[in-house]
């Protein structure tokens, strides 16, 4: 799992040859702790299908800005350089496997 | 040696039994956070970081069950009877018991309570997402756990079955437990997830049950955040101010308040019975392993 920056957001994310789930979160945010071990566990079950790519907003606001994160824990979906889906809140396992299931495209 | 409690070395649970013990007797076991300043929670007391991962490898517990462990012990709701369980928990489980079955026992000592087969039994299709789900963590305690494909293709199913159920029933909520329960018991949320699925069921029932809903409780915390704004009734604090801002705006609805704080003290139920669960099966897990075999 890697962390992006505005600087490399880009390059990291957009230009990616994978899909990337990306994770919007705060280091206040407690929600956004609760889902971390969940994000960590996904990371390396689609290892070969996509990226966790995350993005601190108190670090990165204009790319806050950018992607309208009105809350967090906010995780989109980026394809091709575009955003396909996202999903707001803390999520269960199942029910992130699933949105990644029907968005990420994996075979498993 | 991974799920084999205490890595089969006495030392070890005693160490774990000697540090919580003192934090009980410093007074500073609590809730949360898991270590700051000296304080500690389960986890703290042992690892002396908000570590599970380190508190399971150290102490040879699934890390499903560590997981689960704050927010079991947390539905104990007063620090005595909490520190009562975690004590329990560690004194109960044998030096070098085998615990990789334990997580899903548990989980389907959850999925076949009675009241969630009332609510699952007039839906087909997850009715037999449950059995099915049941039927892949008997394999799992037989030794014969199914690969990722046939836990996945279950799951995807029942998330689908509680979806379609939309009339605002229990089922739907009931399809939640069903569906977080689809994992292997070596993933590490399964048992929190489960169980904060059986948690918002719990929830839903409870606050029916007075008819409490989402837009009281909206109301209720208008009137609070409308107060931190006008400072009324600054001179109190908690659920006396709140209790004081409702009795003068709404008497009906202070009342009311008063039925849901009574109702919420109740929540936990299913956490506390799952954490006595947990106990007594790690109490009777067999022993595989002892201390030259552990190092070995």
């Amino acid at each position: 799992m890697r962390h992006a920056t505005e600087h490399d957001f880009d390059d990291v994310v957009m230009k990616n040859d994978k899909p990337v789930l990306v994770d919007f979160w705060a280091p206040w945010c407690a929600p956004c702790k609760a889902l971390a071990p969940t994000l960590d566990d996904l990371a390396i079950e689609y290892a070969d299908e996509m990226e966790i790519v995350k993005v601190d907003i108190e670090a990165n606001p204009d790319l806050a800005k950018r992607f309208d994160v009105r809350g967090i824990p906010l995780l989109i979906v980026v394809k091709n350089g575009q955003e396909t889906a996202r999903t707001f809140g803390t999520v269960s396992r199942s029910r992130l496997d699933a949105f990644v299931d029907a968005n990420v495209g994996t075979e498993k | 040696m991974t799920d084999i409690a205490f890595q089969g070395d006495p030392a070890v649970k005693d160490m774990a039994l000697a540090r919580l013990r003192r934090h009980i007797a410093d007074g500073s076991f609590v809730f949360y956070p898991a270590w700051e300043e000296g304080k500690a929670n389960v986890i703290g007391a042992i690892v002396e970081a908000d570590d599970q991962t380190a508190f399971a490898e150290r102490l040879g517990y699934p890390i499903a069950l560590v997981t689960a462990l704050e927010s079991i012990v947390n539905a104990y709701q007063t620090l005595p009877v909490a520190q009562t369980y975690v004590t329990d928990w560690f004194e109960q489980t044998p030096v070098g018991a085998d615990l990789s079955r334990v997580v899903s026992q548990v989980l389907l000592s959850i999925l076949e309570r009675s009241d969630l087969v009332t609510l699952t039994a007039p839906h087909a299709e997850l009715e037999r997402c449950r059995q099915a789900v049941i039927a892949l963590h008997r394999r799992e305690i037989d030794g014969d756990a199914a690969d990722r494909k046939g836990w996945k293709v279950e799951r995807l199913a029942a998330v689908a079955a509680s979806d379609a159920i939309t009339d605002g029933s229990f089922a739907h909520l009931a399809g939640l437990i069903v569906e977080a329960a689809a994992w292997p018991a070596t993933m590490r949320t399964v048992l929190s997830d489960t169980l904060d699925a059986c948690g918002r069921l719990e929830l839903r029932r409870e606050t029916g049950a007075i008819g409490w809903t989402e837009a009281l409780e909206s109301r209720a915390y208008k009137i609070r955040e409308k107060a931190e704004i006008d400072g009324r009734m600054a001179e109190l604090s908690g659920i006396d101010r709140m209790l004081g801002l409702l009795d003068a705006e709404d008497p009906e609805l202070g009342q009311h308040f008063r039925q849901r704080l009574e109702c919420f003290e109740r929540l936990g139920h299913i956490n506390r019975l799952v954490g006595r669960q947990i106990v007594e099966l790690m109490r009777q897990a067999p022993v595989v392993a002892t201390p030259a075999e552990a190092s070995a």
